[in-house]
């Protein structure tokens, strides 16, 4: 459980900024949802809340504490990747469990934390399988059980459900919302999906073009779009734009 | 059913090929036998007949005189000591190279990459009179040290431009997931990049064990003595001073074949495909 600020985030690859000053604050135990466009940044920067990708310049804090150039490991956050990243050669109790064994942990310990994690994701059954041998719903539980069973402080999602089909991304949806209810954790989940970012936010952020473009709760986005990106881009069917004259206090539709 | 179907036309390509292979088979047989045949012959029966006929008994002397010979125990312990440490040498510094290559690339490292590789296209007739200069100069000619030098830096190329092509179809998403999970670079290696690169490294291990052990050159440049000598030139050094031993060298050829068929039998379980499925995607 924890809160996490971004301050003026910067990232460039080379000569070009994709990240051009992130300020946001997360609340404790808060699910945030960022969505855009392909190539915005959000991703890039769920990646450096991560450690995975270094900041440029700016910080990241959890609970006040500055973790922009602390190792992934030590940040005590846990990711879903789009992909799942399931280790193949495991099974899925490895899986699961592969964070306490790095950390040395007793392999009793170990094998009643796997037990509680699958029990509550219904992978019980599985713990045997290989990633392989599950279905794709089923792997992306693995994914979610990789990541809770170290009480990690923040979870990141990756468009974790954009390789399910339309039934099971649904249902991953709604496990998910009860994930959060149950572990009161903060989250924050990139999407592409804009039903997704609707129905799971507390708030959403809008990215364009690397900038923060609003940051809402989902009903504050739809009603009062700060910008005509964010009218535009939150809605489905999305907004008509019509060009209008103003003309004293009225406006006139060319058309 | 199967009589409703259609006559299909005749494929004459799956005979041909079949045939084809068929006779390169029997091709690249044929000296193994020949010399199977010589070796359970007695010496008498091989300066008599020819090479082709089927002995009149089954001779097994010559068998019994090589493996009965301390000198070719020395053989094989020596082919050993140069075989597998630079062969384990080979493949590690390949692996941990691979791995820098493929996941971690750094300013540089694409032109580093390409100049290891270039080490292949270096002909061994090239750096052979160098090399003999310095490992004299250093005083290592007539051990088996230049040997395993030498071979494991000639391995080198092939091992690090095997394994970092096998590491880069291993998806970044793994590597990434394991450091979440607080995994350190070496771990990330071993217990997740390296389990699923059994296959590239049973491949690397067979070739390089074959390599090695079947090697005449090296051995015959840097060891003089004949208790430094490995399997390969112990064969043309059981020859007799006026008369040629052909079954004991066929024997001896036999025997000497047996660790590298060994070795391939045992990692060709390995050789499967598919490790990485169940990975990433649906």
């Amino acid at each position: 459980m924890a809160q996490l600020q971004l301050s003026d985030l910067r990232k460039s690859f080379g000569p070009v900024e994709v990240i051009k000053g992130l300020d946001l604050d997360i609340a404790d135990g808060e699910f945030v949802v960022f969505v855009g466009p392909s190539g915005c940044g959000k991703s890039t920067t769920l990646r450096m809340i991560a450690g995975l990708e270094d900041a440029t310049s700016g910080t990241i804090r959890l609970d006040s504490h500055d973790v922009t150039r602390t190792r992934p490991a030590d940040r005590g956050i846990a990711m879903v990747f789009q992909s799942y990243a399931l280790f193949p050669h495991m099974t899925v109790a490895d899986n699961i469990g592969f964070g306490l064994q790095l950390r040395k942990q007793d392999r009793a310990m170990i094998s009643k934390r796997v037990a509680e994690v699958a029990e509550t994701l219904q992978l019980t059954p599985l713990l045997a399988r290989y990633p392989r041998e599950l279905s794709g719903g089923q792997r992306q539980r693995v994914a979610i059980g990789r990541a809770i069973i170290r009480n990690p402080r923040v979870f990141l999602f990756d468009e974790p459900l954009s390789n399910l089909d339309a039934a099971l991304r649904v249902q991953m949806r709604l496990e998910i919302a009860r994930l959060h209810q149950r572990l009161g954790a903060t989250m924050v989940y990139v999407t592409h999906d804009q039903v997704e970012a609707m129905t799971l936010a507390d708030r959403i952020v809008v990215f364009n073009e690397g900038r923060i473009e609003q940051v809402g709760s989902p009903m504050e986005l739809y009603e009062h779009p700060a910008n005509r990106f964010v009218a535009g881009f939150i809605g489905a069917p999305s907004m008509n734009f019509l060009p209008v004259r103003v003309t004293g206090v009225q406006i006139e539709s060319p058309a | 059913m199967a009589d409703t179907l259609p006559a299909t036309r005749f494929n004459p390509w799956p005979a041909t090929i079949f045939t084809i292979l068929c006779v390169l088979a029997v091709l690249f047989l044929l000296p193994t036998v020949g010399v199977l045949l010589s070796s359970i012959k007695t010496t008498r029966e091989i300066s008599m007949g020819e090479l082709w006929s089927l002995p009149a008994s089954l001779y097994l002397g010559n068998f019994a005189e090589v493996l009965g010979n301390p000198a070719v125990h020395q053989y094989f312990l020596n082919t050993l000591l140069v075989t597998l440490p630079a062969t384990a040498v080979s493949i590690t510094l390949g692996a941990l190279a691979g791995y820098v290559f493929a996941k971690l690339p750094f300013r540089g490292s694409n032109v580093l990459f390409l100049g290891i590789v270039a080490g292949m296209f270096f002909p061994p007739q090239v750096i052979l009179v160098p090399l003999f200069r310095l490992f004299n100069g250093i005083g290592l000619i007539d051990t088996l040290w230049p040997v395993i030098i030498v071979h494991s830096a000639l391995g080198l190329p092939i091992c690090v431009l095997m394994m970092r092509n096998f590491f880069a179809t291993v998806p970044n998403a793994l590597r990434e997931a394991a450091i979440m999970e607080g995994a350190s670079e070496w771990q990330v290696l071993t217990r997740v990049v390296l389990p699923l690169s059994l296959p590239a490294l049973a491949v690397l291990a067979t070739l390089q064990f074959t390599w090695i052990w079947n090697d005449f050159l090296w051995p015959l440049i840097f060891t003089q003595s004949d208790d430094k000598r490995t399997i390969m030139i112990g064969i043309v050094n059981l020859k007799g001073q006026y008369s040629v031993a052909w079954g004991v060298q066929g024997a001896l050829s036999l025997v000497a074949s047996l660790p590298t068929l060994l070795v391939f039998l045992f990692f060709q379980r390995f050789f499967i495909k598919g490790m990485t499925m169940g990975a990433v995607k649906g």
